[in-house]
């Protein structure tokens, strides 16, 4: 009896350490990435080439310099022009599908990231986005079995408090729906992210992003982002992005303004 | 409607204002960020609902009446700035200004506002 209750308590009190501390499959604890964040900087990937220095992500001729090969790189200069045309649309837009991977890691608004033992689970609240990076161990799914996705299939594995995951299978701009961001650049299907992330200081989290895309660039293309921590007790709200989309793309891609009847406000619609 | 409009069209509104801080789940190419335009009117309706929260501003011009639409950021994010569902009622007088539409359409992006008590909301410099 005396032995039952010694072992009934030890497993209460491993169930109980385990649940309170996030210990990971390895035995080490998991850190704590509570609370909510924001993104540091404007919504422009790569800022440590855009040019002009400070441009913003939309603006016309705002452009980084993504290691391309030459047909991707005519693609991005394609782009670039169509929105100094005013006739690059967003594709989210059309409030319909997610930002993807890896331009969720790179949006306006709060993130939250659910810390667990099987996987960490990244909300980005505008989109809104989701993205599962499964740390239990399993490998990818055979090749047969993926399939193109908005955010790709990632998994990964805690390097002491590095969140080190790798994301595939995503759909890059194939269907023409999902972009890096605003300045036009864009990625292949056949690209592969690697994202080290870990806590830099109580409120600083760094993702270290290598893209590579042996379609489109011709060597890996390393970003980093940052997230500041906001005040304790911050809210993440619904995204509801088509409650009340008053800018539909029309089928030239210039982004229309609908007036409160519904009807575009705009003078010249195509 | 006793509203009138003062339209002022600001050459090199950057240097003034700096850039707005909407940040649109669109592109931002119908917005013609170099200039802002100032009018004042009576708020119509205030719509806080996402992708963009908008407010309906009707103001005089040449002895009727046009309403605006301006478009703001997401309920989101500008909760967490101050702002409320009922910042803006129907019948407040206020002076708003925004980036106006490049096709001149009665739109814009919002940039700021100031109440008849002198409260002002978004950027106001």
């Amino acid at each position: 009896m005396k032995l039952a209750a010694a072992l009934c308590v030890g497993i209460i009190c491993s169930l109980t350490f385990v649940a309170v501390s996030g210990q990971s499959a390895t035995g080490s604890a998991l850190p704590d990435w509570s609370g909510a964040w924001v993104m540091e900087g404007p919504t422009v990937f790569d800022t440590a080439t855009v040019q002009p220095r400070n441009g913003r992500a939309g603006d016309a001729g705002v452009r980084e310099s993504p290691p391309y090969n030459d047909e991707w790189e005519a693609i991005y200069r394609k782009h670039i022009e169509l929105i100094k045309q005013g006739t690059f649309p967003d594709p989210i837009s059309t409030c319909g599908t997610p930002h993807g991977f890896p331009r969720m890691m790179n949006v306006p608004d709060v993130y939250e990231f659910a810390v667990t033992t099987e996987k960490v689970i990244v909300l980005a609240e505008n989109g809104p986005n989701i993205l599962r990076i499964y740390t239990d161990g399993r490998k990818f799914p055979d090749a047969a079995d993926l399939w193109p996705t908005y955010n790709g299939a990632s998994i990964g594995h805690w390097e002491g408090d590095t969140l080190v995951f790798t994301t595939i299978s995503m759909k890059g701009f194939s269907g023409k729906d999902v972009i890096v961001d605003r300045t036009g650049a864009v990625l292949s299907d056949a690209s592969r992210v690697t994202t080290r992330m870990r806590k830099l200081d109580a409120m600083t989290l760094e993702a270290q992003i290598v893209v590579e895309d042996s379609k489109a660039l011709k060597a890996p293309w390393q970003v980093t982002k940052r997230y500041r921590k906001q005040p304790p007790g911050t809210w993440a709200w619904d995204y509801a992005c088509a409650e009340n989309n008053r800018n539909p793309v029309s089928s030239g891609g210039k982004t229309l303004t609908l007036g409160p009847d519904g009807k575009p406000i705009d003078k010249v619609v195509d | 409607m006793k509203s009138i409009w003062l339209v002022v069209l600001i050459s090199a509104a950057a240097s003034l204002f700096g850039p707005t801080t909407a940040l649109a789940h669109h592109s931002g190419a119908m917005f013609d960020r170099e200039h802002v335009v100032e009018l004042k009117g009576t708020v119509k309706e205030l719509q806080w609902s996402n992708p963009h929260v908008w407010l309906q501003v009707v103001a005089a011009e040449k002895g009727t009446t046009k309403e605006w639409s301006l478009e703001a950021n997401s309920p989101n994010t500008l909760s967490r700035q101050g702002w409320r569902s009922a910042t803006f009622k129907p019948g407040d007088e206020v002076t708003v200004r925004f980036n106006p539409m490049k096709d001149g359409s009665a739109a814009g992006a919002f940039i700021g506002a100031k109440l008849a008590d002198g409260k002002t909301i978004g950027r106001w410099d």
